[in-house]
C-alpha cells in the first residue's frame, strides 16, 4: 500500500480496523463472561461480513465475500478474481446478490435495495486464512414508508445458501442516535446442523435519542485525537519550549511556572479556538481541499519542531497556534463530514464531537505538562527538547513528502508513533520523580537552603 | 491507529490476565490432587482416594498410571485435569497459538479456548517411552492408521515447522491431558491433539465408552520425507474413502450427491450434539454386499484408530446399523479438490472428510472427523 493516504482514505480505513480490535475484545469478553474458561468456536475459513453504517433515513451496507466461496455459490468462474474480473461479471454477481439480500420490515414489507458497486481486494492473513481475493460489494437499504427502520429482517443469505459451512458475520459500524459510533457486532449468519436451515437474522438496533447520539459523538471526539498522531504530535512540539524563556536566539533559562502553566494555557486555547471555527465551517458544508490540508498538517508540525529547537516565533506562539489550530479544525470536519448530518443532529455532533477533541486534547497535555515543567528546570531538559523536536521534524518532513506523493518508510513509521505515547510518558513521569526526588534531597544536604513551600523546581536550580 | 489499538489493547489483555487467573486456579487443584495419584501408580497400592483405585495390568489406564509416574509433581500438575464437558470440548483443527488467547486470527478466526495438559515438548526421553506406549495402546496397531498415523502426523507437523509454520507448529504444540484420573472404575478421558488432531478417548470403569470427537486433518497431504522416513499420514483414509465413491453406480453416485457445497466439516470443534435431524444422500441398504464392504472398510479407517479389541467392538454396532446408515458426498468424487466432502451419516456412525485449500504450503489439505451419535464424549452431554 503506498504511504500516501489523504484524509478521506484514511477515514476509510479506520472503521476496518476499530472493527478488528472491537471484534477481538468482543470476542474476549464474550468467552470471559458466558464460558467463564474458553467457548469452542473455531474457524479459519474466511467468512463473509456485512457492515451495516445506519444513517438518518437509509442504511449503507458493504458486503465482504471470499471470492472463491462467492465462485461456489454462483457457479461461476471468477478466473484471476480481480476487479476487472468482477466488473466483466457484474451482470451475475448483481443479480446474485439482489437475490439474496432482501431486508423486510417487521410487518412483512420489502424494503428497497440498492446495488451501488462492487469491487476486489485482497483480505486474510498468512497465519490463519491465507490470503485471498474478496468481493466488496455496497448497497444502500431503505425502508418503506411508516416502516420501523431500526427493526427489521436483515434478509441476507447470499453464500451462506449454498456453501453451507460459510458464516457470515453482521456488524453495525455507526448507529448515531443510538448511541453507537463505534462498530459492534450484531450477531451471524450461519447454517443450524440441526435443522439444516439458515436461521435469520433481526435486527434490533435500538431506539436512538439525542443525548446518546451527542454522547457517542463525544467519544469519537476522543477516538479522534487518540487515532490522529499528527495532530497531537504538532500540539506537543508546540508546548515542549512552552517553559522556557526564549533568549536572544535561542532558547535560555525556565520560565517561571506560573508563567509557563499560562503560556500552554493559552497555546491549547488558542489551539481550540481556531480548530473550532472551521471544523463548524468545515462541517457546514465549507469545501475543505483535503490534500493541500493533510499537507499543511505536516508543515506545521515542521515548523513548531524548528520552534522548539530555536526560537523563530516567541512570543507569537498562541497567533501560530490559532492560525494552524484553522488548518487542523478542517481536517477534524472531514470526519462529521463522512457521517452526512443534517439540522439539530449536525449541531449537536458538532458540539460533541469539539468536547471530545478538547477533552482527549486536556488529558494529553495534563499527561505530559507536569513532568515537562519539572524537568525544564534540570540541564537535561536542552537535550530532552532537541531530541523530542528533532524527531517531530523527522515524521514531519516524512509526512510532509507522503502527502505531496512521495511515499517513504519515515511516514509510515510516523503513522505509528502513537504505540510510543504510553511509554514515552511513564519515562517522562520517571524523569520527573527522579528529579523531584534528587532536588528535595540536595534541599535537605544544604541547611543554607530556604525551602520553598511550594516546592517549585524551577527556583530550585535557577542557580 | 496503532496507538487505537494499543489502547483496546489493554482491556483485552487485563481479561486474557483474568483468564489466565482463571486456570491458574485450574491448574493448582489438580495440583492438589496430584501427589495422591502418584503416590498411588508408584506404589501400586490403593490408598484413602475411592477415585484413585487401581488398574488391571495392560490396560490404557495402567499405562496411564505409569505415564504419570514418570513425571515430576509440575508436569502431573498440568497433565491432571477435572474431568468436565467444558475441559473435554477444549480440541481443535488450529495450531495452539491460534485458539483462545492467541486471538492471531483473521475474521473471528479461532476463537476456541486453548487445549490443556501438558506439552509433548516438556517430556524427556523416558517419559516419552511411557506416553508411546500409553498411545500405542489406546489408538491401535492398525498400519497406516493410530499409533501409526499419529506418529506420521506429528512428523508432518514438524516438517510444516521447517517450511514456512514457524514456532506454532510442530510436536512440541501437542498436548496430553487426563481428565478425571486413569482407572479402572469411574469416568476419565485420554486427551491427546494438537494441530489437525484431536484423540478422545473415554473411559468409564475400565471399558471405552466413546472414542470420539475424533478429529484428524493434514498438512502437508502429500508424501514427504522427513529425517528418511516416508510420510502421508492420511493415506489409508482416504484411499478407503474415494474406494467407496468409487465403488457406486453412476445411479448411486448421483443420489448421494449434495446440491450445498461444503467448504469445511459441517460438526467440527464446537459442533457438539448438534447432529442433524434428518439424514441425506444414498442409503446403504441399496448397496450390494461388496459395496457395503467398502462401506466398512471407510468407516474402519477411522474407527481403527483406536485399540484393536475396541474397535472391532464399535465396527461390529456399525455393521448391524449399515442399513440405516447414509452416504452423502459434494464437489468430485475423487475427493481431492478443494470443496471436495464425504459423509458417512448413521444411526450411531458420523464421519466426514473435507478437502480444503493449503495454509501453510500450496496443495490442498483435509479435515475430517469422526463423531458417534450416541458416545461422543462418552455420552456426557453437559
Amino acid at each position: 500500500m503506498p504511504a500516501f493516504r489523504p484524509v478521506a482514505a484514511r477515514r476509510n480505513l479506520e472503521p476496518k480496523t476499530r472493527l478488528r480490535v472491537l471484534l477481538a475484545a468482543l470476542a474476549v469478553m464474550m468467552s470471559a463472561i458466558v464460558f467463564g474458561a474458553a467457548p469452542a468456536y473455531a474457524h479459519v475459513l474466511p467468512t463473509s461480513s456485512v457492515q451495516l453504517d445506519v444513517r438518518e433515513d437509509v442504511i449503507d451496507a458493504t458486503a465482504k465475500i471470499p471470492m472463491d466461496d462467492l465462485e461456489a455459490a454462483l457457479g461461476l468462474d471468477l478466473g484471476d478474481q480481480s476487479a476487472a474480473t468482477v466488473a466483466g461479471n457484474a451482470a451475475a454477481i448483481s443479480a446474485y446478490l439482489l437475490q439474496h439480500f432482501a431486508p423486510t420490515s417487521d410487518d412483512g414489507q420489502a424494503w428497497t435495495v440498492q446495488l451501488n458497486g462492487l469491487g476486489a481486494t485482497e483480505a486474510g492473513d498468512t497465519s490463519t486464512t491465507g490470503l485471498y481475493q474478496e468481493l466488496d460489494a455496497t448497497f444502500t437499504l431503505t425502508p418503506p414508508a411508516g416502516s420501523d427502520a431500526r427493526s427489521f429482517n436483515l434478509g441476507y443469505s447470499a453464500v451462506v445458501d449454498q456453501v453451507v459451512t460459510h458464516v457470515v458475520l453482521v456488524s453495525v459500524d455507526s448507529g448515531w442516535s443510538a448511541g453507537v459510533v463505534a462498530p459492534y457486532a450484531a450477531g451471524t449468519i450461519r447454517l443450524d446442523t440441526v435443522s439444516g436451515q439458515v436461521t435469520p437474522l433481526h435486527m434490533s438496533l435500538g431506539q436512538g435519542n439525542n443525548v446518546s447520539g451527542f454522547l457517542s459523538m463525544f467519544v469519537l471526539g476522543v477516538q479522534h485525537i487518540q487515532e490522529g498522531t499528527d495532530h497531537q504530535l504538532f500540539l506537543l512540539t508546540l508546548l515542549v519550549p512552552a517553559p522556557l524563556i526564549a533568549g536572544a536566539r535561542r532558547w535560555a533559562r525556565p520560565a517561571p511556572v506560573k508563567k509557563a502553566v499560562r503560556r500552554i494555557a493559552a497555546i491549547t486555547l488558542a489551539f481550540t479556538i481556531g480548530h473550532s471555527a472551521t471544523l463548524a465551517l468545515g462541517a457546514l458544508g465549507m469545501p475543505v481541499p483535503t490534500g493541500v490540508i493533510e499537507a499543511s498538517i505536516a508543515v506545521s508540525i515542521l515548523i513548531a519542531a524548528i520552534h522548539a529547537i530555536r526560537p523563530v516565533f516567541a512570543g507569537k506562539e498562541i497567533f501560530v497556534a490559532g492560525f494552524f489550530g484553522l488548518v487542523h479544525g478542517l481536517a477534524f470536519s472531514e470526519t462529521l463530514r463522512g457521517l452526512d448530518l443534517t439540522g439539530p443532529r449536525l449541531a449537536l455532533s458538532l458540539l460533541g464531537f469539539n468536547l471530545g477533541i478538547e477533552a482527549m486534547q486536556l488529558t494529553v497535555v495534563a499527561l505530559v505538562l507536569p513532568p515537562l515543567l519539572v524537568l525544564a528546570s534540570t540541564g537535561h531538559y536542552r537535550r530532552l527538547r532537541i531530541l523530542a523536536a528533532s524527531a517531530a521534524g523527522i515524521a514531519a518532513v516524512g509526512w510532509l513528502a507522503a502527502r505531496l506523493g512521495l511515499p517513504n518508510t519515515v511516514a509510515d513509521l510516523a503513522d505509528n508513533l502513537g504505540v510510543m505515547s504510553l511509554p514515552v510518558i511513564a519515562l517522562l513521569w520517571l524523569g520527573a520523580a527522579t528529579t523531584l526526588v534528587r532536588s528535595c534531597r540536595r534541599k535537605r544536604r544544604s541547611p543554607a537552603f530556604v525551602p520553598d513551600p511550594a516546592g517549585s523546581p524551577a527556583a530550585v536550580s535557577s542557580t | 491507529m496503532s496507538r487505537r489499538a494499543l489502547l483496546g489493547g489493554i482491556p483485552v489483555a487485563a481479561l486474557f490476565a483474568l483468564a489466565a487467573c482463571s486456570s491458574n486456579s485450574t491448574t493448582s487443584s489438580g495440583q492438589a490432587s496430584a501427589p495422591t495419584t502418584a503416590a498411588t501408580s508408584a506404589t501400586a497400592t490403593p490408598t484413602g482416594s475411592a477415585a484413585a483405585s487401581t488398574a488391571a495390568s495392560g490396560t490404557v489406564a495402567k499405562l496411564a498410571q505409569a505415564f504419570q509416574a514418570t513425571l515430576g509433581s509440575d508436569l502431573q500438575a498440568q497433565l491432571l485435569q477435572d474431568y468436565t464437558l467444558a475441559n473435554a470440548k477444549l480440541w481443535s483443527n488450529l495450531p495452539q497459538g491460534l485458539l483462545g488467547g492467541g486471538m492471531a486470527g483473521g475474521p473471528m478466526g479461532g476463537s476456541t479456548g486453548a487445549r490443556i495438559g501438558l506439552s509433548l515438548g516438556d517430556l524427556n526421553a523416558a517419559q516419552l517411552q511411557a506416553f508411546n506406549a500409553l498411545l500405542k495402546a489406546a489408538t491401535g496397531s492398525t498400519s497406516g492408521l493410530g499409533y501409526d498415523e499419529i506418529q506420521q502426523h506429528l512428523n508432518a507437523d514438524d516438517y510444516l515447522a521447517d517450511n514456512g509454520g514457524g514456532n506454532e507448529y510442530g510436536r512440541a504444540n501437542y498436548y496430553i491431558a487426563f481428565l478425571g484420573t486413569p482407572a479402572d472404575s469411574g469416568t476419565w478421558e485420554f486427551q491427546f491433539g494438537g494441530h489437525h488432531l484431536a484423540v478422545a478417548n473415554t473411559y468409564v470403569n475400565g471399558t471405552l465408552a466413546g472414542a470420539t470427537p475424533s478429529f484428524r486433518g493434514i498438512e502437508p497431504n502429500s508424501s514427504f520425507q522427513l529425517n528418511g522416513t516416508t510420510n502421508q499420514p492420511m493415506a489409508a483414509k482416504e484411499a478407503a474413502l474415494a474406494a467407496l465413491l468409487a465403488g457406486l453406480s453412476a445411479e448411486q453416485l448421483a443420489s448421494a450427491k449434495l446440491s450445498k457445497t461444503y467448504s469445511d466439516l459441517l460438526l467440527g470443534p464446537g459442533k457438539d450434539w448438534a447432529f442433524p435431524a434428518t439424514q441425506e444422500g444414498l442409503k446403504l441398504s441399496t448397496l450390494s454386499v461388496d459395496q457395503k464392504k467398502l462401506a466398512l472398510a471407510a468407516m474402519a479407517g477411522y474407527v481403527n484408530d483406536i485399540s484393536d479389541a475396541e474397535a472391532a467392538a464399535i465396527l461390529k454396532r456399525y455393521e448391524s446399523e449399515i442399513d440405516d446408515t447414509y452416504l452423502a458426498y459434494s464437489g468430485t468424487a475423487a475427493l481431492t479438490a478443494r470443496n471436495d466432502y464425504i459423509r458417512v451419516d448413521g444411526p450411531s456412525v458420523w464421519i466426514e472428510f473435507s478437502m480444503q485449500r493449503g495454509i501453510v504450503l500450496s496443495g490442498n489439505h483435509p479435515h475430517s472427523v469422526w463423531r458417534d451419535r450416541k458416545t461422543d464424549y462418552g455420552g456426557t452431554k453437559s
